[in-house]
């Protein structure tokens, strides 16, 4: 049995996940994952392969997933509203299905 | 006519050095397409061995130093970090098509300074054979900090100006507590607690110094390669940046190897100090500054900065500005 469910991705600097994942919990949300990655956007390319001298530089995925429509919309508007006019970054939210909904 | 000549022969024999000559090979490397890759753990690991060397030195040395003697030049230090910052303010920051945060914010990074060129710097001298304090290098948190939240405090002044707003002071402590809790410098400040406190003798003496040397080679490949890999980044931005990143070193280096000159006739400051502090000047930051100054005037475009710094500052400190004032000390204080 699955129950539906609103996953959060963001994709950002690096240097500011901490400040994106105080907003996730104090949004409410469960919990979070992070995946550290490289990609190309109007920021310019971050590579992977490189050398990366300064590491700070990276992107990372955050994903949440929230039962609460509610709490997802008010984590992307507080994000976006918090960094994206001077970093890099997007929002996108997805319905989704959970299985043990008590977990989100 | 034979001082030219001295000059210019002394500064070719640098490029035939090792250090130097895998700088350029990483360029060439990167330029011709290589798939060469040195892990980024690689080299945060190498540089934390460089800083971890350089302060278990200066650590073990300070012990039986002179305080007095170490004042003078750690106050210069402090103060030629400053004036880079103000120099950068007033010259390139007013430049016409330059965002004035963007301009302040590379003249911070050139205040700033890089743990690469100054271990560069270490390696050629003692090749040389120009000995200095083993403290010299130790100085560099002096320079570094003080350009940092000078820096960030008139991005943040101008950046209220301009918005009106005057009521919102900028908090130095937590930018200092931020610069400290780097990578960098913490491994420095850890290596000289270790050297003032312990008796680390043995392991320096068996791993972090016969090491240096070699790591320093790989280190110069991989700053070389990023060097030539930002370029990209520097294109997009305006040319200013390009000769700010040109003429800064040089000239922060000389107002150094100025000062440093005051501090040698004054507290015996030695040769070799003088040319380490100019280096220390000539340098940009690479590890600790670009993340800090991100963190505190994000409005400011890090393409600017870390391509002025990265791809052509660092290059022409290490590759002109070391033998430059290596050149220099020769012809002042004689071979």
């Amino acid at each position: 049995m699955t129950y539906k469910a609103t996953k959060i991705t963001i994709v950002s600097e690096k240097l500011i996940q901490s400040g994106i994942t105080r907003i996730v919990e104090d949004e409410g949300a469960a919990g979070y994952t992070v995946i550290e990655g490289g990609g190309k956007g109007q920021h310019g390319v971050r590579s992977t392969d490189r050398p990366k001298v300064v590491g700070a530089f990276g992107i990372v995925k955050i994903e949440v997933v929230v039962a609460d429509r509610g709490v997802a919309d008010a984590i992307a508007d507080k994000v976006a509203a918090s960094y994206f006019e001077n970093y890099a970054g997007i929002v996108y939210l997805e319905e989704v299905e959970v299985l043990r909904p008590k977990k989100f | 006519m034979d001082l030219v000549l001295d000059f210019i022969q002394t500064f070719a024999a640098q490029f035939q050095k090792p250090t130097l000559a895998f700088l350029l090979g990483g360029m060439l490397v990167a330029a011709l397409g290589s798939k060469l890759d040195v892990p980024d753990a690689i080299y945060r690991f190498i540089v934390f061995m460089l800083l971890m060397r350089i302060g278990i030195n200066g650590g073990m040395e300070i012990r039986q130093a002179d305080l007095g003697a170490i004042l003078l030049p750690a106050v210069f230090a402090v103060v030629i970090g400053c004036v880079i910052v103000l120099l950068g303010r007033y010259t390139l920051a007013l430049l016409p098509r330059i965002k004035t945060e963007d301009g302040i914010a590379t003249a911070g990074l050139f205040g700033a300074v890089s743990a690469s060129t100054l271990a560069a710097a270490m390696v050629l001298m003692e090749e040389d054979g120009i000995v200095y304090e083993a403290w010299v290098p130790a100085l560099y948190p002096f320079m570094d900090i003080p350009a940092l939240v000078l820096a960030i405090v008139l991005a943040n002044l101008y950046l209220q100006r301009k918005g009106g707003k005057s009521d919102e002071r900028v908090r130095v402590w937590p930018i200092i507590a931020e610069s400290l809790r780097g990578s960098a410098l913490s491994a420095l400040l850890l290596g000289l607690a270790l050297g003032l406190l312990t008796k680390p003798d043995r392991v320096f003496e068996e791993f972090y110094d016969p090491l240096f040397r070699g790591l320093l080679s790989v280190l110069m490949l991989i700053m070389g390669m990023e060097a030539y890999a930002r370029l990209a980044e520097l294109r997009r931005v305006a040319h200013w940046f390009a000769v700010y990143a040109v003429a800064a070193p040089l000239a922060h280096g000389l107002l150094a190897f100025a000062l440093g000159f005051v501090a040698h006739v004054t507290v015996g400051f030695s040769p070799g100090g003088v040319i380490l502090l100019a280096v220390m000047a000539a340098s940009s930051s690479d590890i600790s500054g670009p993340p800090t100054l991100r963190a505190a005037i994000p409005t400011a475009n890090p393409s600017s900065y870390i391509g002025a710094s990265t791809s052509i500052g660092t290059p022409i400190a290490i590759a002109v500005g070391i033998p430059l004032y290596m050149a220099l000390g020769d012809i002042v204080f004689g071979p």
